[in-house]
């Protein structure tokens, strides 16, 4: 066996491995037909990008949540802060992504027991009627 | 069932190949040596009186970036959040909630008694997350979230009737809701209205004072840091979140005979 850094092929066994989740999560919103596992699907689908998101702003340790804890910070503070912390950019896109993706799910949920209340079945083959 | 564990650990054996190659291939490490150089721009001016035109005043980075400096992409996810809810509220119009007491639904005594100790402990730690979002992670999405949690419970642990006994109505959540979205709305125009009074320059959603526009809400509060609007916004987001979700709960909880009725006689009538 080649050596190589433990570190570095754990983050790349994480990386890889999202990306892998993505991939079977979208395998299961086109290709099964019940549209509660579309759904289970859809939402591991929005985990897996939430965590690639916070993972592309991750910076190499000794690293720092992006919070200042000085709240009266002299000019080394934030010189030391600037160099330390995270990517507060793609945390701050998924703060809003995750109550909003919960939002629309539960709007996804509502339609999906419409159509079970409706056509007695949630298996997308035979609904015929929902077809455009 | 044996084909789903060969396919799982065939899945695991070609993850930790390629991580493994793509780690011999000097791998994605450079990716995270640094951030870039946006995100330095955003870090160094959060909370820097120094540097007064682009600070946000909030030490907390992530709530400077979603209410200051990327304000209007948040103003406009809360816009798909009210979408989402009115849509469910429309798929489920015209179906109303029957009245019903609540004794004799929902789980033993011992769960009640432990669920109304539970609840107000809830209720501070939401209030706490969103009162103090600009100095410590969390914000009015989180605390809306975590107060989210307390429609659930009160459902499952008393039954749904219960929540129309303490008059917790779909009607009295999208009062809330709306009182919410209103606040989020009024704190936008609120620097406007400061400079058409007084005369000066002023930017929709400005929270520091630019170079060319001098209208600054208020940073500080006696000595606590307030950060401005960005607390405004982190409580009204919180009102707006916390209703909203709990008017989908409620609609989700409504017995499903009800509305089988309800459907039905919607189709006689036509």
């Amino acid at each position: 066996m080649l050596s190589i850094n433990v570190d570095e092929f754990l983050a790349n066994i994480s990386l890889i491995s999202l990306i892998a989740i993505i991939g079977i999560s979208l395998y299961g919103i086109f290709v099964r037909p019940s549209i509660i596992k579309k759904i289970i699907a859809l939402t591991i689908f929005t985990d897996a990008s939430n965590l690639l998101a916070i993972l592309v702003g991750f910076r190499r340790p000794p690293s720092i949540p992006p919070v200042l804890l000085n709240l009266q910070p002299s000019p080394e503070d934030i010189r030391y802060f600037t160099q330390v912390a995270v990517d507060p950019l793609p945390q701050a896109l998924v703060l809003t992504a995750i109550v909003i993706g919960m939002a629309v799910n539960l709007l996804i949920i509502f339609i999906a027991l419409q159509v079970y209340r409706l056509y007695g079945t949630l298996d997308v083959r035979k609904i015929r009627r929902l077809r455009g | 069932m044996r084909k789903d564990i060969i396919v799982a650990v065939c899945l695991a054996i070609v993850i930790v190949v390629v991580s493994y190659i793509v780690t011999l291939g000097g791998g994605l490490g450079p990716l995270f040596n640094d951030v870039r150089p946006l995100a330095t721009i955003y870090l160094s001016t959060a909370l820097n009186t120094y540097n007064i035109t682009f600070t946000a005043m909030s030490p907390e980075a992530v709530t400077a970036i979603v209410w200051d400096y990327r304000g209007l992409d948040t103003l406009f996810e809360t816009a798909v959040f009210y979408l989402a809810i009115i849509g469910s509220v429309a798929v489920y119009r015209g179906i109303d909630e029957k009245l019903r007491a609540s004794e004799g639904f929902g789980l033993s005594k011992i769960v009640k008694v432990v669920t109304k100790l539970l609840i107000p402990m809830n209720i501070a730690i939401a209030a706490s997350i969103a009162l103090h979002g600009h100095l410590t992670p969390g914000g009015g999405f989180q605390a809306g979230a975590a107060m989210a949690v307390i429609p659930i419970l009160l459902i499952v642990v008393f039954s749904r009737y219960f929540l129309l006994d303490i008059r917790l109505s779909k009607g009295l959540a999208l009062a809330l809701r709306s009182i919410g979205l209103v606040g989020i709305a009024l704190t936008v125009f609120i620097p406007v209205v400061i400079g058409l009074i007084r005369g000066l320059n002023a930017y929709i959603m400005q929270n520091q004072a630019k170079i060319n526009a001098p209208v600054s809400l208020p940073a500080f509060i006696g000595d606590s840091l307030i950060s401005g609007s960005l607390i405004l916004y982190n409580v009204s987001e919180f009102l707006a979140v916390s209703f909203g979700f709990a008017i989908l709960f409620i609609l989700l909880s409504i017995e499903e005979g009800l509305v089988k009725d309800q459907m039905r006689g919607e189709d006689v009538e036509h």
